[in-house]
């Protein structure tokens, strides 16, 4: 499928951190999932690709347009949804305005046109009912899709979201999972999560990041995949298990690299990631 | 059509800047307005009134030194609200939008200068006639105090992750003044009193404090931060993921 994001040695340091190291990363329409753990630059990625803050080395396009340039970056904007992970607000405004308004600022300056589309995407995040209301007395999970609102006003071609089901509730998450994969429809979506089941449940593709690089990148089957014969159940801890936790049914799941003779167990996803993870503390000590 | 231009009317025939700016700026003026922070510049310049008023308040019959410090404080009352003018909760959200932050910062000073300069008027008003400090002198310091409220602001804005960073610029707006009070060396005064032999120069002082905040606040505009300033970027935390 040809890329419509394309990245190539993205780099950038604060002060002495390194927080993108040489990332190279190319995305497709459908929703990617973006793992890592704190700190590992996933915040830092989303902002460079969203054109918050440009990076130290590394060029990168977004549908053909290259952010390098000035008139390049308000082209890049023009194609752009950001979602970031703590959205503010004017308490005052209604969902309606505040979307409106966020609408203006992307330039839609007919009036008319300009409030059928807040409509609609008011309407596509499932708020058309309290589009009048006051922000500050919307929940958090209204708010956060109030934020996607304005992030999806103007049909932006590509969706960069950052850690958006954070301090949602079950119920909440899993009504803003179907919002997420209904944006992924014909759109090129970077989704940043800490959540594996966010991935499972919605991601064509992930790419893992720690320590600013990119440790893998391919689909969920792959990543689940690097678990395969690394993951074991037995009646006690095994010490020698990178993680292992007693489960409902008693016996323990570890994983890690199993002594012979172990009883196998299908790997999921977050076993995977683990490993990856793992793997690329492994790399950094032995360099 | 995803990606491009949806029936809104929006970037039409590329390169239609100026009037891409005009029309944006017409529509955001009313939703701007809404953003004001008109409490923080309301309280500030409530307290500037009450300072200037202070010695009618106390049927005290001031004389020029008090007035023109009443007033030097009343302007730094208002300086403090205006410390508050870029806070924008939205910040985060609104970034990699197509409008430029100079044009929302723009559109709030537009809000906030005419108040502003009926406020200054009111303040000049309460001073008796007698003991008033020449206006062109004193409308000189508070016109830079502001711009330097301004500037401070928008270096907060700038290089600053917070999105109402209003307290800590007007903590240190208090401050700076506090210090230039204290430890400015005679010849470097900026706060002499009228009649003083220094009055002339402390006001060409003052021109250049004026100068130098605009430059400042000029220099703070565009966005995002450049590879030249990066040491000045932070790295965004779970609890700040805006920083850089």
């Amino acid at each position: 499928m040809t890329p419509t994001v394309s990245a190539s040695g993205l780099s950038l340091r604060y002060g002495g951190i390194r927080a993108l190291d040489d990332v190279s990363l190319r995305l497709t329409r459908g929703v990617t999932g973006l793992l890592g753990p704190n700190g590992a630059g996933k915040t830092t990625l989303l902002r460079v690709l969203a054109t918050a803050v440009p990076p130290d080395r590394g060029a990168f396009t977004v549908l053909g347009h290259d952010p390098g340039t000035p008139r390049g970056r308000q082209e890049v904007r023009r194609v752009l949804g950001y979602l970031p992970q703590a959205p503010g607000f004017h308490p005052d405004f209604t969902a309606f305005e505040f979307v409106d308004y966020v609408a203006i600022l992307k330039e839609l300056t007919d009036r008319g046109a300009r409030h059928r589309e807040v409509r609609r995407v008011l309407a596509e995040v499932d708020l058309g009912d309290v589009r009048g209301r006051r922000i500050k007395k919307l929940s958090g999970g209204m708010r956060q899709r109030v934020a996607l609102a304005a992030a999806l006003v103007g049909d932006p071609g590509f969706l960069v979201m950052d850690e958006p089901t954070v301090g949602l509730d079950p119920e909440q998450r899993m009504r803003f999972r179907e919002l997420i994969a209904q944006a992924g429809e014909g759109r090129t979506v970077l989704l940043s999560t800490h959540q594996t089941e966010d991935v499972a449940m919605l991601c064509n593709r992930v790419v893992v990041l720690a320590g600013g690089q990119v440790r893998f990148e391919g689909t969920p089957a792959e990543l689940t995949a690097r678990a395969a014969g690394r993951v074991w159940s037995s009646t006690e801890r095994d010490p020698g298990a990178l993680a292992g936790w007693r489960t409902g049914t008693g016996s323990f799941r570890n994983v890690g690299d199993p002594p012979p003779g172990a009883e196998l167990l299908d790997p999921t996803l977050e076993d995977g990631y683990l490993l990856t993870l793992d793997d690329a503390g492994a790399e950094v000590a032995a360099a | 059509m995803r990606g491009g231009d949806v029936e809104t009317g929006r970037g039409d025939e590329g390169g239609r800047r100026g009037r891409r700016v005009r029309g944006v700026s017409g529509a955001l003026v009313p939703a701007v307005g809404r953003t004001v922070p008109w409490r923080a510049l309301g309280a500030g310049a409530v307290v500037g009134l009450l300072l200037v008023a202070l010695p009618r308040l106390l049927s005290v019959e001031p004389d020029p030194w008090l007035s023109l410090n009443l007033l030097r404080a009343a302007v730094l009352a208002f300086a403090l609200g205006l410390a508050f003018l870029l806070d924008d909760p939205a910040r985060h959200l609104t970034t990699p939008v197509t409008t430029r932050r100079w044009v929302r910062t723009g559109l709030r000073v537009a809000w906030v200068v005419p108040p502003a300069a009926l406020w200054w008027t009111a303040a000049l008003a309460l001073v008796p006639e007698k003991v008033r400090p020449p206006v062109g002198s004193v409308t000189l310091e508070a016109g830079a105090t502001a711009v330097f409220a301004l500037a401070a602001a928008a270096m907060a804005v700038r290089f600053g992750n917070e999105p109402e960073s209003g307290p800590t610029v007007a903590a240190g707006v208090l401050t700076t003044a506090v210090l230039a009070q204290v430890l400015l060396p005679d010849r470097w005064s900026l706060f002499v009193a009228t009649g003083d032999p220094r009055w002339e120069a402390a006001h060409e002082r003052w021109a250049l404090v004026l100068a130098l905040a605009a430059l400042v606040w000029g220099a703070c505009g565009p966005e995002p931060v450049r590879r030249g300033f990066r040491f000045l970027r932070r790295r965004p935390t779970a609890a700040d993921p805006s920083a850089a």
